[in-house]
């Protein structure tokens, strides 16, 4: 039973598909209206029935209100850190403070490298984000004195200009599900984001990938319970419940306040391309869930 | 001198990316826009930590404009993939709904490139990384290429990357600086030219002028092909203190030389003040048009003419440089960008000669009028291009397609009448009404346009219930052949109206639909994949518990050909009006019983949600298939009999039954020219081979169909007319072709021959 305690997130996870081409627009801004915490899409560059997810990004950030937004996660083999520490804290800064940084190290590596990308070894790419992390925190960091300075194997800064600073504390999210990963997340990361669909042994195996992040964090001095813990989930909704994610409302909210209570997720992505689920997610599961939870919460405090 | 390039005269302002304070530049773009500038452009600095990424401030600033055209000048390019800059302005043209432009430079600061963790470069080899990238980026995206993309240059490689998505429109590709060497890459290969007016000046625009036209010379091109555009800046004051410094009257002055001498056609305001912005739109621009037209007597072509390439593309018989001034702008031919995403239809190719896109009635007018002066090409009409017949594409023809015209407006909420552009698709329909708690039952996939079914018919998932989308229909506006404009109800030209609803390709184009709608909550959608090893009782139990059901379930069957050691399977849909999880299950459970299941999904969600089914972008026209239609009132085991045989022919790839009765038959058979009513279900077959399936449908299902819905027929057969419409509607329709469209302007789709006795000569 692990609880870190945060407030809980709802957000969605749409498909960033080119046509029709407001698709992902559109269901963006059902999220917003019927009160989501948090949009995400997936990026993959060499994707080409995909709109590009920063572009993506930048303009559903226009059209909605309050929603946060995030990829889920950046491919960060093709996007230039540098460049993306300052686009990032020109999106916050436009949105008011909405956006958060869910990066990965990269997959695919013969798509990246038909691209124009480089070619990484699995290790050599999580030491890529390492530095690339290091170097999107130092170009936020304007108010330090000189250049930023990273003399990485893989990314070198040389006295880069700092700035500009984003308009909140931009939480940096990693999508990681092996050892090292989940080390790095322990690490230096504000969040875990892995996708449930992703576990082999279903949510089962959250415990011993939560008690490795917590020890990294431990480890290098931090607080565990500083990182939150997202999750993409996906299911169905139906008249009378089959499984897990699999049923009616009531039962989400039950399934997912297990999840938050004993693996300690507080933030729920689900990944959809339905109105009609993502509405009934927002209007429905989501108080539902947080009621479970909170009555839970004060139950223990008591 | 003049060098004039025959451009439209374009205003545009270029405004700082100021990150101290982001809602300046957003702000200041909105201005741009309400002050009726064609553009709003930023320019980036690498070295600059005080200034928004651009290509983040642009996607922004598209998202709360309208209109005006959106244009980056990125002079980082070693910091970004050309490849990931392809696809993100493919995507920003196609989110703005095609408004970007694009321009690649050289920034001023090299080692500020380096210091981010970019290569160390020369300004030799800086442009040619540039001119590497504008060579990947158009590549990228010309989709028109099913090859994968390699790409080897000395700054940039692409080792097989996939092309697109496809641009809203054509991007142009301008280059910004003033090197010698970029200069001759503008002319060898870009669309236009940006120079800062400040830095290169008057005479440097010249020289700039003759390295680009040379160079594009050189290479073959038509040096007008290139837009100047020049980034100005200036003060206004009282009286004339220097250039671009004094009265707008001055500012005229010293700016008409550029446009008349020097061929510049955008002019560009660098300034983050509103005051100038205003004065300059309200001052400078009207002033400074009128002394262009007075100084250049020829009034400048509307658009720049086609390239010698595209030209060389066109078909004959047709009067390319007659367009309407009206459509020019938006009329697509063999050889442009754009033609890759009109040409074809959903199912079927075709290659067009002109494709004219109207965005109001009155353009429909026009482009009718310039159809009519081509008589003897093919005529399509197009609104969402899902027409099964393909009639709305064809090969060396006119296509007129009203897809633009795609509004959806709630008219009154009292009665629900909604007005609807026969360019919306039943998607976007759906989930427009979904908010006020209404639905319109349309047909089942939701990228098929308005305009061809609801002139036809509209067969849906709720046709048990709430009967065909044109038993919706209250009132059209419609363009006749001659080019009036009418409206059509029960009250205005009923005649009209009447033979609208099922024949309305016949009589014009449709440029608006009124609809009342109806009141639908939640609805219980099943999909069910049922055991079809016995083809016969599983048709005839499925028709049976059909008819049985109450009109809140509408259900249709899919089956294929048997396939060697595979086991049969055949799909059920079916669609429960009702918001009540009980009823839906309890409606359903008699469905799902007709034969053992394989697999089942019964979900509780909007009619929007089953209907946002498409993901079809531009359309390139896939199955090309060959079809028949009929309905029948019963499956009885006869007809399960036959349909059996002729799915086990082989002939038929795909073989869907749709439940109608229940409403539809509540209306009277000859209350519009749509006459089927007491039918129980529809019937299609698609097939490969037009021979095989005639003579086999004809043989084994023509006994038991009566009447044919014409959405679903491809028989070119002239019998087939009849089948479409009974003998007392025919004569009727004929009878108003010949008032209507006398010469048969509209005859590709059904053509119905105007009856000559009743024909009246105006
Ligand atoms: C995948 C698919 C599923 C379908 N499912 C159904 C279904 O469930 N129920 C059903 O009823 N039908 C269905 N249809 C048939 C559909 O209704 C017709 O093909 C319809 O014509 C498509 O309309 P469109 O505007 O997309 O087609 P288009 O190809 O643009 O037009 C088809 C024809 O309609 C005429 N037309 C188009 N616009 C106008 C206008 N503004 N004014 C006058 N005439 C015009 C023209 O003659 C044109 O050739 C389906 C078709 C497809 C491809």
């Amino acid at each position: 039973m692990t609880d870190y305690g945060h407030d809980l997130l709802f957000g969605t996870f749409t498909t960033p598909a080119a046509q029709p081409v407001r698709h992902a627009v559109d269901l963006a801004v059902l999220a917003d209206r019927a009160g989501l915490d948090l949009v995400t899409f997936q990026d993959h560059p060499y994707q080409p029935r995909f709109h590009d997810t920063w572009t993506l990004l930048s303009y559903v950030a226009a059209r909605t209100e309050r929603v946060h937004l995030s990829g889920n996660v950046l491919n960060l083999p093709l996007r230039q850190p540098a460049v993306l520490a300052r686009a990032a804290a020109s999106l916050d800064l436009l949105s008011g403070g909405r956006f958060e940084l869910g990066i990965g190290a990269g997959a695919f590596w013969e798509a990246i490298e038909a691209m124009g990308g480089r070619r990484l070894a699995p290790g050599q790419a999580i030491t890529a984000l390492d530095e690339a992390i290091r170097v999107i925190r130092e170009v936020w960091a304007a108010d330090r004195p000189g250049g930023v300075r990273v003399d990485g194997d893989f990314y070198r800064v040389e006295g880069a200009k700092r700035g500009p600073a984003p308009a909140h504390h931009v939480n940096v999210w990693i999508g990681a599900y092996k050892p090292r990963m989940l080390r790095l997340t322990g690490r230096v990361g504000d969040g875990w984001l892995p996708s449930l669909q992703y576990l082999p042994g279903g949510p089962a195996d959250l415990t011993a990938m939560n008690a490795q992040i917590d020890e990294a964090a431990a480890a290098a001095g931090r607080e565990p319970a500083r990182i939150r813990r997202l999750l993409n989930v996906a299911g169905r909704f139906a008249p009378t419940g089959r499984a897990l994610l699999d049923g009616p409302p009531e039962q989400w909210a039950e399934d997912l306040a297990g999840l938050a209570l004993e693996h300690g997720v507080s933030a729920f992505i689900l990944a959809t391309d339905d109105p009609a689920a993502i509405e009934v997610f927002a209007a429905e599961v989501a108080p539902a869930t947080r009621e479970l939870v909170a009555e839970e919460r004060a139950r223990t405090a008591a | 001198m003049t060098a004039n390039y025959g451009h439209r005269l374009e205003f545009g302002t270029l405004v700082t990316p100021v990150a101290t304070s982001p809602a300046t530049p957003v702000a200041l773009a909105r201005r741009s826009e309400e002050l009726g500038y064609d553009l709003v452009a930023f320019r980036d600095d690498p070295d600059q930590p005080a200034h928004l990424d651009i290509w983040t401030l642009l996607a922004w600033v598209a998202g709360r404009t309208e209109r005006i055209h959106l244009a980056a000048s990125v002079r980082s390019v070693p910091l970004r993939s050309p490849a990931v800059l392809a696809r993100s302005a493919a995507s920003l043209d196609l989110l703005s709904g095609g408004r970007l432009e694009l321009a690649l430079g050289v920034g001023d600061a090299p080692e500020a490139v380096e210091a981010m963790g970019g290569p160390r470069l020369d300004p030799h080899q800086a442009v040619e990384s540039v001119g590497e990238a504008l060579d990947v980026i158009r590549d990228m995206l010309d989709t028109d290429r099913q090859d994968a993309l390699r790409y080897s240059g000395a700054h940039h490689r692409l080792a097989g990357a996939e092309r697109g998505p496809l641009p809203a429109h054509h991007i142009p590709f301008w280059l910004d600086g003033d090197d010698g060497r970029l200069l001759r890459l503008v002319g060898t290969k870009a669309d236009g030219w940006l120079a800062t007016l400040d830095r290169t000046g008057p005479d440097g625009l010249r020289a700039g002028n003759k390295i680009i036209d040379e160079a594009a010379r050189e290479a073959g091109r038509d040096p007008a092909e290139i837009r100047r555009l020049v980034t100005i800046s200036g003060v206004f004051a009282d009286t004339r203190r220097g250039f671009l410094d004094g009265p707008p009257a001055a500012w005229v002055e010293d700016l008409l030389p550029l446009v008349v001498e020097d061929g510049v056609g955008t002019l560009v305001v660098a300034t983050d003040d509103t005051g100038t912005m205003e004065r300059f739109a309200r001052e400078v621009v009207p002033a400074l048009r009128e002394a262009v037209d007075r100084a250049l007597p020829a009034p400048l072509p509307r658009t720049v003419g086609r390239s010698a390439a595209v030209r060389a593309k066109r078909r004959p018989g047709i009067a390319y440089d007659e367009v309407p001034a009206s459509l020019a702008d938006t009329a697509v031919e063999p050889g442009d960008v754009a033609y890759a995403r009109v040409r074809s239809n959903y199912l079927r190719g075709g290659a067009p000669g002109l494709v004219l896109r109207p965005r109001t009635p009155a353009e429909v007018a026009d482009a009718l009028a310039f159809a009519r002066a081509h008589r003897h090409l093919p005529l399509g009409v197009r609104s969402g291009g899902h027409g099964i017949s393909g009639r709305s594409t064809n090969d060396g023809g006119i296509v007129i397609d009203v897809g633009a015209l795609n509004e959806i407006e709630v008219l009154d909420r009292a009665t629900r009448r909604v007005r609807i552009g026969p360019g919306a698709r039943w998607m976007d329909v759906a989930a427009a009404l979904h908010p006020y708690g209404w639905a319109l039952t349309s047909g089942d996939y939701g990228g098929v346009g308005v305009g061809g079914l609801a002139t036809a018919g509209g067969v849906g998932w709720m046709a048990r219930k709430h009967g065909l989308t044109i038993d919706h229909l209250r009132a059209v506006e419609m363009v006749l052949a001659d080019g009036t404009r009418v409206r059509a109800s029960e009250t205005e030209n009923p005649d009209l109206f009447w033979a609208v609803r099922g024949a309305g390709a016949n009589f014009g184009v449709v440029t608006a639909f009124e609809f009342e709608v109806d009141e639908v909550g939640a609805v219980g959608w099943a999909q069910f994949a049922l055991d079809a090893s016995d083809p016969v009782g599983l048709l005839t139990r499925w028709g049976a518990a059909v008819e049985a059901a109450p009109r809140d379930l509408t259900s249709a069957i899919i089956m294929g050909p048997p396939r060697m050691g595979q086991p049969r399977v055949a799909q059920v849909m079916a669609m429960v009006d009702s918001d009540d999880p009980e009823t839906v299950v309890r409606q359903l459970q008699p469905l799902a019983d007709v034969a053992p299941g394989y697999d089942q999904q019964v979900v509780l969600t909007s009619y929007a949600s089953v209907m946002a089914n498409a993901t079809d972008g531009p359309h390139h026209g896939q199955g090309e298939p060959i079809t028949r239609s009929g309905f029948v009132d019963h499956i009885t085991p006869d007809f399960a009999e036959a349909a059996a045989r002729l799915l086990a022919s082989g002939v038929v790839y795909f073989f869907h039954i749709r439940s109608v009765g229940g409403a539809v038959n509540d209306v009277p058979p000859g209350a519009m020219a749509w006459s089927h009513r007491g039918a129980n279900f529809h019937v299609t077959a698609f097939g490969r081979h037009r021979g095989r399936l005639d003579a086999l449908w004809d043989e084994l299902l023509g006994t038991h169909q009566r009447g044919l819905y014409l959405s679903f027929e491809t028989d070119p057969r002239p019998e087939r007319l009849r089948d479409a419409f009974p003998p007392a509607t025919l004569d009727r329709l004929r009878a108003l072709k010949s008032r209507y469209d006398p010469d048969r302007l509209f005859h590709d789709n059904f053509a119905i021959t105007p009856d000559t006795a009743s024909r009246t000569t105006p």
